[in-house]
């Protein structure tokens, strides 16, 4: 693992790549910080992180497009695959390497705070807290695009659907906020979904038994639920937005809550994705 | 050392890969000898691990590719067909990284990564970026990967692909070289390489063996049409008349002469017929002495061709396999190499 995370890193040094994200990502963090921080004269750190969390979905696909995609590509994923690595060694090494390279950034204007307690009291708890969750974001964000970059062979396509799922997260929370709450509704959109999930199933597996199986269990349960205790259903969709957001959670960090729930929910993310980065490399070889 | 077993590897409908068996010994040159689309590269690919087989088993040192592939991975070193290179790395960074990946101490890699570049002739390039390098070196760089680590088994796919003639050469003695202390795999579709450089051939076809053997047996096995062609000095009339009381010539056909007086002919006999000899002393004492005589053979290629596109041959349940004749076959080995008794009595 550590000989590819080394790789990695000096890879994306040795393209302009890392030098580019870097710098993009300070700069833009440098304005909001100099306009919110130090025209407005604000002490709150976390206005600034909480405004620019939006920068990683600019900034991520551009990071991660290339990071598996090339290497099906180049078919340099034939070197990596029958040498004594495992699939895991490749994805861990992978991620770690992309996300030092946003520890750098972090690293760098986690000193801002301390630039502006010369000038007066600073609340170091809160300001940390969010970047300790802007990196927890950052690091959730950076797995989905590692994921979506193992799935095809052209940069191109992986930076696309990449920025596409972000943005869809992105919104996520304020379409939440716009959705019935009602029982009935949240059955109709269930079912919408298990077709969805089961035509996907049809889709990799070409298995009508199971697709249609697993429609009739869906559905069967989803029926008994909205018939026997409709109260459960209710606003249920609005946290299935929710969850869906990778952003919702860190306007707690922002607020100042420090929830031991959110940061399982942000490594579950990043641990999900690896996880199915992995099964995506084990796959090729069943394929 | 290597054991593959009823190996079959289906795409959907598509079979790859037939039902496929062979074995190789330690310190052997195996060559993969088949057309393209003949299941050459699929048959390496399931070896070194990097796909899977529908069915069968592969074993390396007795431990299976399926159910170990780590510890496989370990004995073997694999150029692909496309070397599996990092344009933006100088080819000093990606041999390292390679050392690194394969498990190489860190104390032995500067050691091993000089050798390496020694022995493929890469060294003057180690601080070029591999995207700034010829087709010949960056497929000397991949070869170099695929030895990085001195594994027990090397797997080439095409290794002389794009590089020019003296190159080959190199490559091949290189390869050569290897076998010493290595087992080697490596597939083609030039006849030549194969024969230059294996110790045993497996033409490979739609996905099944149809033949394995010694490289200079092929052509003794399928080459023995049984013939010479002749360049005579004389008169035509003479020397038919000549040739036609030797009893044992079964065909006389005339060919068109380039020299003036001479007479040239193709005289074919029974198969494993020598009448060298007897047409030697017959033209002696007619006193139409032979300029030129030289035994028709079948050439590697004339092998391959027939052999491939006979389909009495692929639809054979078993495929034929001459592995232990060998010894006493040596002695006639000689006389398929291209006799020429050229000689002014």
């Amino acid at each position: 693992m550590l000989a590819i995370y080394k790789k990695e890193l000096r890879s994306y040094f040795t393209s302009m790549i890392g030098y580019v994200f870097i710098s993009l990502f300070l700069a833009i963090i440098g304005v909001y910080f100099y306009i919110y921080n130090l025209v407005n004269r604000a002490a709150n750190f976390e206005y600034t992180v909480a405004n620019v969390s939006f920068i990683f979905v600019l900034l991520v696909p551009l990071l991660t497009m290339r990071i598996m995609a090339e290497e099906n590509r180049q078919k340099t994923d034939q070197l990596l695959l029958t040498s004594p690595v495992t699939a895991a060694d490749i994805v861990l090494g992978k991620f770690f390497a992309v996300f030092t390279i946003l520890f750098m950034v972090v690293a760098v204007i986690s000193t801002y705070p301390l630039i502006m307690s010369r000038f007066g009291e600073v609340p170091y708890a809160s300001a940390y807290a969010s970047l300790f969750g802007f990196l927890l974001l950052g690091g959730a964000y950076l797995a989905m695009g590692l994921y979506l970059s193992s799935l095809t062979e052209s940069q191109v396509v992986a930076a696309v659907i990449t920025f596409i799922v972000f943005f869809i997260t992105l919104f996520m929370d304020n379409i939440a906020k716009s959705i019935s709450t009602g029982s009935k509704s949240a059955f109709i959109f269930f079912t919408v979904l298990i077709l969805i999930i089961c035509f996907i199933l049809w889709l990799m597996m070409h298995n009508l038994t199971v697709s249609v199986g697993t429609a009739v269990v869906g559905e069967g349960i989803l029926l008994a639920i909205y018939l026997s205790k409709p109260a459960l259903l209710e606003g249920s969709v609005i946290k299935v937005f929710n969850w869906l957001s990778a952003n919702a959670r860190f306007y707690n960090f922002y607020m100042g809550i420090f929830d031991l729930s959110d940061i399982i929910y942000y490594l579950s993310i990043i641990v999900l994705f690896l996880f199915l980065s992995i099964q995506v490399i084990k796959k090729k070889r069943w394929s | 050392m290597i054991e593959v077993k009823n190996l079959v590897k289906r795409y959907g409908n598509h079979t790859a890969v037939n039902d496929l068996s062979f074995t190789v010994n330690r310190g052997q040159i195996l060559g993969f000898l088949g057309p393209n689309g003949a299941g050459k590269t699929t048959t390496m690919n399931i070896i070194t691990g990097y796909i899977s087989a529908t069915e069968g088993t592969v074993t390396v040192n007795g431990i299976d590719v399926f159910e170990e592939p780590e510890e496989v991975k370990k004995m073997i070193g694999y150029l692909p067909e496309f070397p599996p290179l990092y344009p933006d790395l100088t080819v000093w960074e990606y041999l390292n990284f390679v050392a690194d990946i394969k498990k190489v101490k860190k104390s032995a890699r500067r050691q091993m990564v000089n050798d390496v570049m020694e022995a493929t002739k890469i060294a003057d390039m180690r601080n070029r970026l591999i995207k700034h390098l010829s087709k010949g070196y960056k497929q000397r760089v991949g070869l170099a990967q695929a030895i990085m680590g001195y594994p027990e088994v090397i797997i080439l796919d095409e290794p002389t692909v794009g590089l020019d003639p003296k190159q080959i050469i190199e490559i091949r003695d290189l390869i050569r070289d290897l076998s010493k202390n290595h087992t080697v795999i490596l597939s083609s579709h030039i006849m030549q390489e194969v024969n230059a450089v294996c110790d045993s051939v497996m033409i490979i076809d739609k996905g099944r063996l149809i033949l394995q053997d010694k490289p200079e047996n092929l052509s003794l096995h399928f080459g023995s049409t049984g013939g010479l062609k002749l360049v005579i000095k004389g008169n035509k009339n003479d020397v038919l008349n000549e040739l036609k009381k030797i009893g044992r010539i079964t065909k006389i056909e005339e060919k068109e002469s380039l020299e003036e007086g001479t007479v040239s002919f193709t005289v074919y006999c029974k198969e494993d017929d020598d009448i060298r000899e007897e047409v030697f002393y017959s033209m002696s004492k007619n006193n139409t002495p032979i300029l030129e005589m030289q035994s028709i053979r079948m050439s590697l290629e004339d092998i391959f061709i027939k052999v491939t596109q006979d389909d009495a041959f692929i639809n054979e349940d078993k495929p034929e396999v001459y592995e232990d004749k060998t010894e006493d076959l040596s002695s006639s080995a000689d006389k398929e190499e291209v006799s020429n008794n050229a000689g002014d009595l």
